[in-house]
């Protein structure tokens, strides 16, 4: 079972994600705080981070850079999403792994997980 | 302008000198001959009144020596009739002109008459004419059109400078202003206000055009920010609106809630899309919409394209006719892959019924042509090219598609921003699309043509 952290200050999205992914497999945490990003990584050690950019006073493009300037997490694959498509042009800065822009297809979403997880 | 204006006020100018000049020398002369004629009149009355012509003539020729322009004198009793004359030597005899009858003097030609009545106890006994030649006013005319000429020709020199100094100065701020403008109206850049130097009428336009540039840069922030801000808070909800009613139709199995379900997704669907198009139309009016470009196999993209179109109509079928071998392109791959979407849905929605759409390619030294072709309602030839335009519908009402009218208009946005070219022509039923994308090798020939008309 493929440990999956979602970010999103959305909860609507939030739990939407958490529930598309857990029917699919994954043990799934959910996080609307980013504040509370960094432990919960430390503790839960996912897979995957799928990050929200815009989180209402932090962008997720800094913390995905942070992520991956630590050892200890540095090898953590992480995809941004966002509802401004632009987005995806940042993610070789930030040394994202992959971008999904809102709103997505169910489908998109799961591949483009999957893909990254393995 | 400034020379020609120059020449025309010196040129008054230095003809009323010239008059007033002339006119003074002239009231000079007037006058001095009228004294002499008064001194010849007091001196003669004896002469007159001894009739004594002899002293009166030899008084006369005594002007010879003192006023040597006097070519004619004369003296003539009260009934007018000539007492004593004198005409300098070589001069035809006197006659004395009728133009004096009443006047003490007179001009005619270069000559001035004066006459002035000689009097004795309050009483006219007789008459003195003096006939002047004026060969100084002819001199001094002369000098006075010479000197105004010179004069004129050295102000006309100075002006010409100064008006050639003043316009480059002043033309060379002008077309500063008018550089930037040109600029700003052809890539929208204005990066930092112009510099406005001195105080003058031209600082001031600087001043209002540097002014009514901030405005409209506040102005596109403001729209931007607006657009950012929309983009985000649209989409959010409509990522759980869409996100929701897929978990429903997955979980839902009984009729007729599923096909309600079925029903609100596809109309979700509609509204994302709709919802895209909008942004992009501001993007692309604010100047803001900008290219990934990358090399792509565009074989590939034309595949993936095909078969996602391809689930949006069970009963259409699109086939691909063309044997393109893995051929890479230079673009944004996202939004060919919306230009090749927006016109296979198109192809799908225009032909109501029929079953078949075609997507073809032909590759040519310099370009690849991509052709869709459907066997639907097609484009009336009045319309193909207004069909590019935003918020064009077709006129034809007797079918009924929704649409926003946004999706071609972006597409031709897109491909001119590739240095292609996107068109439509008919084609017995249904219609034909085509649009071209410049291959790698030559792109960048297209691009210094597309940049320097």
């Amino acid at each position: 079972m493929n440990k999956i952290l979602v970010v999103d200050d959305d909860l609507d999205i939030l739990s939407l994600v958490q529930m598309i992914l857990t029917m699919n497999n994954f043990t799934v945490e959910a996080l609307s705080r980013w504040e509370d990003i960094y432990s919960t990584v430390e503790e839960f050690k996912p897979d995957l981070v799928l990050l929200d950019v815009m989180l209402g006073g932090a962008d997720g493009r800094d913390i995905c850079k942070n992520l991956h300037l630590e050892n200890q997490t540095k090898n953590i694959p992480v995809v941004l999403f966002s509802a401004n498509p632009e987005m995806g042009k940042y993610i070789k800065e930030c040394m994202a792994q992959d971008f999904l822009s809102k709103p997505f297809e169910m489908s998109h979403l799961l591949e483009t997980v999957r893909t990254h997880v393995n | 302008m400034q020379v020609f204006t120059s020449v025309v006020v010196f040129g008054i100018v230095f003809g009323v000198f010239i008059i007033t000049d002339v006119n003074s020398y002239k009231q000079r002369k007037v006058n001095s001959m009228i004294s002499i004629a008064r001194v010849i009149g007091a001196n003669s009355v004896s002469s007159i009144q001894f009739q004594d012509p002899e002293a009166a003539r030899e008084m006369l020729e005594e002007l010879h020596s003192v006023t040597p322009e006097i070519i004619h004198a004369a003296i003539t009793n009260r009934d007018g009739q000539l007492f004593a004359s004198y005409s300098k030597p070589g001069e035809k005899a006197i006659k004395i002109p009728t133009l004096l009858k009443r006047k003490a003097f007179a001009f005619k030609d270069l000559q001035l008459f004066v006459s002035n009545p000689i009097m004795s106890n309050k009483e006219i006994i007789g008459n003195v004419y003096l006939e002047v030649q004026l060969s100084e006013l002819q001199q001094i005319k002369q000098y006075k059109y010479e000197l105004a000429f010179i004069l004129l020709f050295v102000a006309l020199i100075f002006s010409f400078l100064i008006a050639m100094v003043v316009q480059s100065y002043i033309s060379n701020r002008l077309l500063k202003l008018v550089n930037s403008m040109k600029k700003v109206g052809k890539t929208g850049e204005y990066t930092k206000p112009l510099e406005e130097d001195g105080k003058d009428e031209i600082a001031t336009l600087i001043q209002a055009f540097n002014h009514l540039m901030e405005q409209i840069q506040e102005s596109q922030r403001k729209k931007d920010e607006f657009i950012g801000i929309a983009s985000h808070e649209l989409k959010t909800p409509l990522t759980s609106i869409k996100g929701y009613i897929e978990m429903l139709n997955l979980l839902e199995k009984e009729q007729p809630k599923k096909q309600f379900v079925q029903k609100a997704l596809g109309n979700v669907n509609k509204l994302e899309r709709l919802v895209k198009d909008l942004l992009d139309v501001s993007k692309i009016q604010s100047g803001q919409l900008q290219l990934n470009m990358e090399e792509f196999n565009i074989d590939e993209l034309l595949d993936e394209t095909i078969s996602a179109a391809q689930s949006l109509s069970g009963s259409h079928q699109i086939v691909r006719e063309d044997h393109l071998d893995g051929e890479i392109v230079y673009g944004d791959r996202q939004r060919i892959e919306q230009v090749l979407l927006n016109l296979l849905s198109n192809a799908i929605k225009y032909s109501p019924g029929e079953k078949k759409v075609e997507v073809n390619s032909e590759k040519t030294e310099k370009e690849l042509i991509i052709k869709i072709r459907d066997y639907g309602i097609g484009v009336p030839a009045e319309e193909q090219t207004n069909i590019f335009e935003r918020f064009y519908r077709t006129k034809d009402i007797s079918i009924h598609i929704s649409g926003f009218g946004l999706g071609l208009y972006i597409c031709r946005d897109i491909i001119n921003r590739h240095y292609g070219k996107i068109w439509v022509e008919s084609a017995g039923k249904g219609s034909i699309f085509y649009f071209s994308l410049p291959l790698k090798h030559s792109l960048t020939s297209q691009q210094t043509e597309a940049l320097n008309p």
